[in-house]
């Protein structure tokens, strides 16, 4: 018996083999090209060696300041429109009889499944001048609004590309919750409106939260979205890595800026796996 | 505070069919637009036609960009889940030191932002001198693709019978056998359903194509992304209306594929 348990165990060793061809891939063209970077960020042209020198011009770079707040206030704007869309549907489709919200899942996947650029073209349609939004608009005889290439088309393109991302741990979550306590509750006489403020938002916390570092790390790194749909004025971080990697080609700017970023996603990442069924999202479970 | 029992949930009920509205409205308005017959591009158009689709095939560069997305996003696919599925086995099936940091690091690309990866790898292709355009562009896509693969590959091994491998062990099965001929078959679901993801990631990935492509291997969604940019066209409503299609009949593909893994 002892012998078989050991043979078990070599096996479950053996197994790890299968992985080896995954790792080395993920190797070369993953954990060397972010190295290769971080590496990169600690030079500079004019001095060979270690030095934090990209870092001290980027952080005291007006460019850099700036779009770094209009990133954050981007990305925190985004992920609220997002969390006040998610939120109701994901709670509608909890109620849901399970074909029925099979059925309402696709709805959400279709979106959620199509390129970016399509959602980003439709936007740049209904959005603009004489789109769908503004000749609605003019029937009712007021005046034209702009809402492409500026701050509003960057929010609502990117709330709209985030929605399904929220959805799916609320979703998860409010469908994992016990239904004993709604039942207890509105036995006790509460009616539904306090069952959702005193069970069910509360119980519903760690979906939210969840949802909205995902959400907030994925607005981070947002790069066509603010390209195609914002002006000018609402470039974002990953527009300023294409920036100084392409346009001005200082590579150690470019790097010490993508280290930022990655370090931002990656504390975000880290609160992630704390929150509880934050990890399984992480593991990218969603359906 | 009492509220009559129905009202509220016909509210929530129009709120969220409202929400669906809005989510769905993008890729249904591109189709009217794509089988319209102008150059302009309004909703509704004045005349329907295929002159749009006509004007993809004959216009000079969509094809030739379409049929490299292809060719890479096949690559990409065949590699991502030749590579992907026995990893995801040995992280669902072994027991070895170090397990939980390996699947942290083969599903990381989930949590870096795409533009870092790409930037990563447009400087470090220029260092190692990698110049076929083809190559760049799936060693790119796998960082995308091969965690989904992963994923995915895991949740249909997840939920294998264990006493159908057991029984197989008894029997004398060897490992590798047993992963081909009981695991493998088992799972055929969750790994069509991984196949078809990585294809869709590969053949609308803008980001890292957008980077390490060369100027003779533009990718459709590059070609897209500066049409877009610089001088919209009305082909790329009848474009946008064909990946719609897809990305449609791909969900579909999957829902149906979930359905029968766990009937």
């Amino acid at each position: 018996m002892a012998r078989a348990g050991g043979l078990e165990r070599q096996q479950a060793l053996r197994i790890a083999f299968y992985a080896v061809p995954a790792a080395i891939l993920m190797l070369a063209v993953f954990a060397v090209p972010l190295g290769t970077v971080v590496i990169q960020s600690f030079t500079s042209e004019a001095s060979p060696g270690f030095t934090l020198a990209s870092y001290a011009k980027i952080l005291s770079a007006t460019l850099f300041v700036r779009v770094s707040w209009k990133t954050l206030e981007i990305t925190l704007l985004a992920t609220a429109f997002a969390l006040l869309l998610a939120y109701p549907l994901a709670y509608y489709m909890a109620q849901q009889p399970p074909r029925r919200r099979a059925m309402l899942m696709i709805l959400v996947l279709v979106p959620f499944w199509t390129s970016v650029l399509v959602k980003s073209f439709a936007f740049t349609v209904i959005l603009g001048q004489s789109g769908l939004v503004n000749t609605a608009i003019s029937w009712l005889g007021l005046p034209p609004v702009k809402l492409l290439f500026n701050r509003i088309g960057v929010i609502i393109g990117m709330s709209h590309f985030l929605v399904p991302f929220m959805v799916f741990p609320i979703l998860s979550n409010l469908l994992n919750q016990p239904r004993d306590l709604v039942s207890a509750a509105s036995i006790l006489g509460a009616g539904k409106w306090r069952i959702f403020w005193r069970v069910t938002l509360p119980l519903s916390m760690p979906g939210v939260m969840a949802g909205v570092l995902l959400v907030m790390i994925l607005s981070l790194g947002f790069y066509v979205v603010p390209a195609l749909l914002g002006g000018r004025q609402d470039m974002m971080l990953a527009n300023l890595v294409d920036f100084y990697a392409r346009e001005i080609i200082d590579w150690p700017m470019a790097s010490a800026l993508s280290v930022i970023l990655m370090g931002t996603a990656a504390i975000a990442a880290i609160i992630l796996s704390l929150i509880p069924g934050g990890s399984a999202i992480l593991g990218g479970d969603e359906r | 505070m009492m509220v009559g029992s129905g009202g509220e949930l016909r509210l929530v009920g129009i709120a969220a069919w409202s929400i669906l509205a809005f989510l769905i409205l993008p890729s249904l308005i591109i189709i009217p637009i794509g089988f319209g017959n102008s150059n302009e591009i309004i909703f509704p158009p004045n005349r329907f036609g295929i002159e749009l689709f006509v004007r993809f095939f004959t216009e000079p560069g969509w094809v030739s960009a379409t049929l490299v997305s292809l060719r890479v996003a096949c690559a990409t696919t065949f590699l991502s889940v030749v590579v992907g599925v026995p990893a995801a086995y040995a992280l669902s099936r072994g027991r070895f030191p170090g397990k939980r940091l390996l699947a942290l690091f083969l599903l990381s690309p989930i949590m870096v932002p795409g533009v870092v990866v790409a930037v990563a790898l447009y400087i470090y292709f220029a260092r190692i001198g990698l110049r076929d355009g083809d190559v760049r562009l799936v060693l790119g896509h796998v960082v995308a693709t091969l965690p989904f693969v992963i994923v995915t590959a895991s949740a249909g091994l997840r939920q294998v019978d264990p006493a159908l491998e057991t029984a197989a062990t008894i029997m004398g099965a060897s490992r590798f056998y047993l992963f081909r001929r009981v695991t493998l078959p088992l799972i055929r679901p969750s790994i069509i359903a991984g196949a078809l993801f990585a294809f869709l990631i590969s053949f609308d990935e803008v980001v890292i194509s957008w980077f390490v492509a060369r100027a003779d291997t533009t990718t459709l969604p590059v070609k897209m992304f500066s049409s877009i940019q610089w001088e919209v066209s009305a082909v790329l409503a009848a474009i946008s209306t064909m990946l719609t299609a897809l990305s449609a009949l791909v969900c579909l593909a999957v829902a149906r594929l979930q359905g029968k893994e766990s009937a």
